[in-house]
């Protein structure tokens, strides 16, 4: 057993584009070789960080819905007492999505009405991005 | 030749021969790398005159870029006989009798190289200042050609407010595609819908996707052929230019627009060439809609790798890494406390 899946997935990356697409013999084939070693090495990356980010979203979306100033609603009231099924991806990601729909709503309702939530909303939005940025 | 590739360049060799009354004999076929919204194979056939070189362009079974290849083939028959230089037309064949799907064929520009890679290393890392005051030089003549001249009216639709159509279309695809909640998207479609400018009522042919990596180069620093314009439409001039100068088509250089020359020379080379002054307000709407427009390709990427039959490596790349850079791009742009670490303040 591979303990350490996304370093073997990035190791593998890196055999695909040094060792075999410069043996493939077409433009073609060397192109879409250095695509997927790409993709593994991201692979690899989100395999080791996924749920830690997603997880990591999800807080800090609670931390909005409790801000000073957020209305109440019984969809953003139910989700913050709620956690992910489990601890697996697809149930995580789920999740995250039910947070991130809620968020937009609340996002076009603190730009119209609460300048300081804008921010904070923004202010998570980048950490968000920068969480999940694809390191090289 | 790879059996499979051969077949496609035999069976499109008898096409022609029926099709021009001589016979064409197959020489050559090879896929070109990066063809995302078309298969896109480099063929030579030699005939009674010689040997020619070819660009076949057939519809994928899923895409990047969801258009339309008729919309797309008469803009190169409009744009062929300008000053702006373009693959000579030849075939437009809908009917997916012949190749399985339909195609279109082009005569091959031979000698150049396209890819953005490249512009960074010798011999054309020299030259690259050249190519970048072509580029905008073209781009400046491009927002110059009569629309009715063109003839392209004909064929496309002519918006009376060309920013508001474009934000519709492609929020539209945002709304249609994304598999998960996008904040960013959404965040900006609203900042887009809330400061959409007032109409110029300068309307040109925009090529929809003009940057480096869709136009031909040479070692001496000219341009030989302006390529992929299945995103082309009537708009507003502002938009093409505010698309040639996203950040993502430099990424992560950000002094060299496109990778070749500062992007005030390219505005400057712009507004003498086009006539336009850049209005700075309005720019700034082209600026964040070009990057909400790169995003929502790459979401409809992501959509098309994940439910569409073509596991295309180029999809699922685009789907991926392309989103994150322009979520960064925008959050970026539009974040009250931007630190502009990816993008521009202003213009």
């Amino acid at each position: 057993m591979i303990t350490t899946p996304g370093k073997a997935l990035g190791d593998l990356a890196m055999k695909l584009a040094l060792s075999i697409a410069p043996e493939t013999s077409s433009a073609y084939a060397m192109a879409n070789t250095g695509m997927i070693a790409v993709l593994l090495q991201a692979l690899g990356q989100d395999s080791e960080r996924a749920v830690a980010n997603r997880l990591a979203d999800i807080v800090e979306i609670k931390a909005l819905f409790t801000a000073e100033g957020v209305p109440n609603t019984t969809a953003r009231e139910t989700f913050l007492h709620r956690e992910p099924q489990s601890l697996r991806l697809s149930d995580v990601m789920t999740h995250h999505a039910e947070g991130l729909t809620l968020l937009i709503e609340l996002h076009a309702w603190a730009e119209a009405n609460n300048p300081k939530l804008d921010q904070s909303i923004w202010s998570f939005l980048l950490n968000h991005t920068e969480r999940d940025k694809f390191d090289w | 030749m790879n059996p499979s590739l051969e077949a496609i360049g035999e069976r499109l060799a008898t096409y022609l021969t029926e099709r021009w009354g001589h016979t064409q004999t197959l020489t050559l076929i090879e896929q070109i790398p990066g063809g995302a919204s078309r298969e896109t194979y480099r063929v030579r056939l030699r005939g009674a005159d010689g040997e020619q070189g070819l660009i076949l362009r057939r519809d994928p079974t899923s895409s990047l870029i969801d258009t339309e290849r008729a919309l797309e083939y008469q803009t190169y028959v409009a744009v062929y006989p300008t000053e702006i230089p373009v693959p000579e037309p030849l075939v437009l064949e809908e009917d997916p009798q012949h190749l399985e799907r339909p195609f279109s064929v082009m005569r091959e520009i031979a000698g150049c190289n396209s890819a953005v890679a490249d512009l960074a290393l010798p011999p054309y890392v020299g030259v690259r200042g050249r190519i970048g005051e072509i580029k905008w030089t073209l781009l400046g003549k491009l927002a110059t050609l009569d629309i009715d001249t063109l003839g392209i009216t004909s064929f496309m639709e002519t918006p009376t407010h060309p920013a508001a159509h474009e934000l519709d279309y492609w929020a539209g695809v945002i709304d249609a595609d994304s598999l998960h909640p996008e904040p960013v998207a959404q965040a900006a479609i609203r900042w887009l819908k809330k400061n959409l400018p007032d109409p110029s009522g300068n309307l040109a042919l925009v090529h929809g996707d003009y940057r480096s990596g869709n136009f031909l180069y040479t070692e001496t620093g000219d341009i030989e052929g302006i390529l992929d314009w299945e995103m082309a439409h009537i708009g507003d001039p502002l938009e093409d230019l505010a698309w040639s100068l996203d950040p993502l088509w430099a990424w992560p250089e950000r002094t060299l627009a496109g990778g070749l020359i500062p992007r005030v020379d390219a505005i400057a080379i712009w507004e003498q060439v086009s006539g336009y002054r850049v209005d700075p307000q309005a720019f700034r709407w082209w600026q964040i809609f070009a990057s909400l427009k790169g995003l929502a390709i790459w979401i409809s990427s992501t959509e098309n790798f994940t439910n569409g039959t073509t596991k295309e490596p180029i999809l699922a790349v685009a789907g991926w890494l392309m989103t994150d850079r322009h979520n960064r791009i925008l959050v970026d742009r539009l974040s009250p406390n931007s630190a502009h670490l990816y993008a521009e303040p202003v213009l």
